[in-house]
This record gives C-alpha cells, structure tokens and sequence, in this order.
C-alpha cells in the first residue's frame, strides 16, 4: 500500500510540475459547463439559498449542501465523456497515458 | 514547492544556487560534505525527472496492471472534479453575497408576456406577417388614399420634397427649354435644304447635343459617334424629350408619328423590348437584337416595303465613318494645318450632304418607290462612298453630279 500511496504522490507531483494538471482541470470544466453539469448545479443551488434565505447563507452551507451531489454527477459525466461505448477514452486523456508523461 | 524524498529544497529562481544544507557560498567552490554540492534549478530539475521516471519504471515493472492505473486515474479524476465543484460554490457564494446570483431570472408574469408563440399566421412575437400590406394612408397634400408601402415615395413626390424630386423638377425644367428651343429651330430648318446642319426629324433626339457641339462646324450630327454617345449618354439626353423618351433606355412607340419612326428607324435598332415595350435605342448594329428582329420591327411598323436594316446601316455607316474620322482630325487639329481643314469642310460637307441627299432620297423611296429604286440609289452611294474611303483628300469630282441630282 505504501507503494501505492508512493505512486500517488509521485504522478501527482508530476502532474503538477508540468502544468498537466491545470490544463485537465480547464479542460474538465469547459466540458461540465457544456454538458450542462453546471447548469443543473446551479438551480440546485438557487433551491437551497430559497429554503435557508438569502441573507443567511454561508459557505460551509453550500459546500457541504453542493458538494456531494456535484461529485456524484460530476462523475457520471466525466464517465461518459472519457469513455465511449467501447470504453476507450474519447475527450479526456487515457490513465495509461497520463501516467506516462 | 515538491519535496525530494532526501530533503532537499529546490528553488524556482532561475540561477539561484541553494544548498542542500542550507548554507550558501559562492558559486563555483564546492562543498565538503558530498550533501551540500551546489544545485542549479535546472539540473535538480533533471534530477528529479530521472528519478521519478526510474521509479515510474519501477512501479510498472514491478506489476502495476491496468486496474491499479485506472483507479489511480479515476482517483486523479475525482479530485479535479471536487475542485471543480469547490471552485462552484465559491462562485456562487460571491453571486449571492454581493447579489447578483438572481439577476438572470424574471418574474413570471414578464415570462408570461414574452413567450415564445407558436401559432399559424402569426410569427414568433405574436405579430400578424402583412399587416401593413393592406392598409391605405390618406395623403395629406393631395388627400388620396394610397397603399401603405408606396406612401413614403408618394409623398415624396407630391410634398416636393426629398432628393428625387428635385432630381426631376431639374429635368423637367431642362427638358421644357429644350423643347422650346427645338421647336423654334425646326420652323427654320424646313426652308432650309442644303445645310451644314442636316436637320431631319430625327433630330430632335440629338438636338441636345448638336446645340452643345455647334460652334465645332465640322461635326455631323449624322455621326454615329454621336449615336454611341447617345448610347453611353442615354440617360441625359432622353431626357431632353419627355414625351418620347423616358428615364429608361428606350422608347414608348405609341408617341411617335410614322414619319419621326421611320427616321429613327433608320439610325436606330428599334427592336422592341418584351418587358418594357419600348424600342431599342441603340445603333443599327446593336449586339441585343438579331437583324431579324430588327426587320419584323420596321415591317410592323413601316408595312412590307420597308427598308433592310443592313442596307441602311452599311450606307450611313460607310459616309459616317468617314466624316466622323474627319471630324475627329479637325478636332484634334484645331489650330493646325489649313491643308486639312478646307478640304475636311468640303469633305464633310459632301458627305453631310450626301447623307442629307440620301436622306430625302431613302425618305422618298419610302413613300413611293419600291426596295430596287433605293438600292440602286444606295449602290451609287456606297460606291461613291467606298470611293470616298480610298481617297479622302480629293472630294470634287463626286460631288456636282450629287448636285445635279439634286437640283
């Protein structure tokens, strides 16, 4: 597990340093915006500011309201833009590919 | 700022060197202590790369399957879309906080108004497609009632006021001096026969442009040169008789009299148009219309004994080529040598009195003469008129048996 753990940092790090990681994380919210991940986030959102109030709202509020069911479609979206049908990576870089940078 | 497994700090500043140790000394004198080797950016950066490729290596010989990579990506996956979400809530927390967040949505009553219709006859705002067609306006000035879409230019023309109209009050006003002006000349042009100035019927078109050129005495009004510019100026000189011509290229010929169609019938194609009924203005030879239609045109008009446009062409071309080159050296010679100029005038002369002869000639032919008499009027003439080409500068001889003719 160390190994693994290990590992996890390294490709990390990597990404990181060059810059991958920013760019995928660009690319993965032009493409939310587009599939309209956003969209529906967002009246979420407007649902829970009229239950709790406008003046009153916080940002651990949302966070903790938001967070978990954007993860969840987030997910489900990010799933079917990497992979197809054949369950090969179409949009978003392949893993074996990332991780051979 | 990555950390290196062994501890050591790489700075981002290019061409810092920092120490492994922490203690600085000056560039080139190396350490003792094998941990405290001076470190460039760049090669540290070499380093790390070279180790974390060895250890990547290491991992998947070591029997990294494709799973583990999948879930490693997966997890790398997961994280930026949780950053994504944070970075959301951020956003939103913002709209909210400085008020802005429900500013895209409206009411639902203003909803109401604006939806989009979807029912026949009507276009998507809910208005009728021609409504205005129908409608008629009543004029203020002239208190008729007039179609909606034909107001504005109806008004135009009736207030007086606006670019066109003034356009054709101007020519209006140009026209009625020249028709004054051609009528008065016309008077004197029936007594006179042999002129320098041919004046037929046919030229009250090209009155404008005779009156313009009149000081150049050796220009022929029978020039096709000014037919051409006729063409070029058909605009304006149109113009200059309302009642034949119109602003358009051609002319209504229900106004004219038999004798003015027939003169115009022999310097011009006269074919009439299909859309605008009205005949064709420009030469004999113009490259819109067949012969053919051109000679239906004269036949319905001038009945079966009327004249073959090629003959006439080929005749009046012949003469007016010649004066019109003439008159094109005298031009440009204006001051020049008084060699050309007398034998010019009495070229030009002959030749405008040849024309004018065969003029009155064709005319008579027309009127009582059958085809043979006028082509045999015509060979004569073309004959001298080829001679004419050959040898401008000798004109006397030809000419007294014209007179003689004549007179």
């Amino acid at each position: 597990m160390n190994k693994d753990a290990q590992m996890r940092a390294a490709i990390n790090q990597k990404l990181i340093e060059t810059g991958e990681r920013e760019r995928l994380k660009e690319l993965l919210r032009a493409k939310l915006i587009e599939c309209g991940w956003k969209d529906q986030l967002k009246a979420h959102c407007k649902e829970v500011i009229k239950e709790k109030g406008l003046e009153h709202v916080t940002v651990d509020d949302l966070v903790a309201e938001i967070t978990p069911k954007g993860r969840e479609t987030g997910f489900t979206m990010l799933r079917r833009l990497v992979l197809n049908s054949q369950g090969q990576a179409v949009l978003l870089p392949q893993p074996s590919r990332l991780l051979r940078l | 700022m990555p950390e290196l497994s062994s501890g050591q700090r790489v700075g981002r500043e290019s061409g810092r060197f920092l120490r492994c140790c922490g203690l600085t000394t000056t560039p080139p004198s190396p350490c003792v202590q094998p941990c405290c080797r001076p470190l460039c950016y760049e090669q540290s950066e070499r380093r790390l790369h070279k180790s974390l490729q060895m250890k990547m290596e290491e991992m998947s010989l070591s029997g990294l399957d494709n799973s583990k990579l999948e879930a490693i990506a997966q997890e790398i996956y997961a994280d930026l879309v949780e950053d994504s979400c944070l970075g959301f809530c951020f956003e939103v927390h913002r709209a909210v906080k400085c008020g802005y967040f429900f500013l895209d949505d409206t009411d639902p009553d203003s909803m109401k108004d604006f939806e989009i219709v979807d029912q026949p006859g009507l276009d998507i705002f809910g208005q009728v497609f021609n409504q205005w067609k129908s409608k008629e306006c009543v004029c203020p000035n002239c208190s008729r009632s007039i179609a909606a879409s034909r107001f504005a230019p109806h008004l135009e023309k009736c207030l007086g006021m606006g670019r066109n109209s003034s356009r054709i009050a101007n020519r209006r006003i140009a026209n009625s001096n020249n028709m004054n002006k051609s009528e008065s000349d016309q008077e004197d042009n029936d007594d006179i026969n042999d002129n320098d100035w041919s004046y037929g019927s046919e030229k009250k078109a090209k009155k404008r442009k005779s009156d313009k050129l009149w000081y150049l005495p050796f220009q022929n009004p029978n020039s096709p040169r000014r037919s051409k510019s006729l063409k070029h100026k058909n605009g304006e000189l149109s113009n200059s008789d309302p009642f034949k011509y119109n602003n358009s290229t051609g002319i209504s010929y229900e106004t004219l009299g038999p004798e003015e169609l027939r003169s115009l019938l022999t310097t011009q194609c006269g074919v009439i148009s299909e859309h605008t009924k009205k005949m064709c203005t420009r030469s004999l030879r113009c490259p819109q219309h067949t012969d053919e239609q051109r000679r239906t045109v004269r036949i319905y008009f001038l009945g079966p004994s009327a004249v073959l446009p090629e003959v006439e062409s080929s005749l009046d071309n012949d003469s007016f080529d010649m004066t019109d080159s003439q008159a094109l050296i005298s031009r440009l010679q204006w001051d020049g040598s008084s060699d050309l100029s007398p034998s010019d005038s009495g070229s030009s002369k002959t030749s405008e009195n040849q024309g004018w002869g065969l003029g009155t000639n064709s005319s008579e032919s027309r009127k009582t003469k059958k085809k043979k008499s006028h082509l045999s009027l015509v060979g004569t003439a073309s004959g001298l008129g080829s001679n004419k080409k050959k040898k401008p500068k000798p004109p006397a001889p030809p000419t007294p048996s014209i007179y003689d003719d004549i007179n």
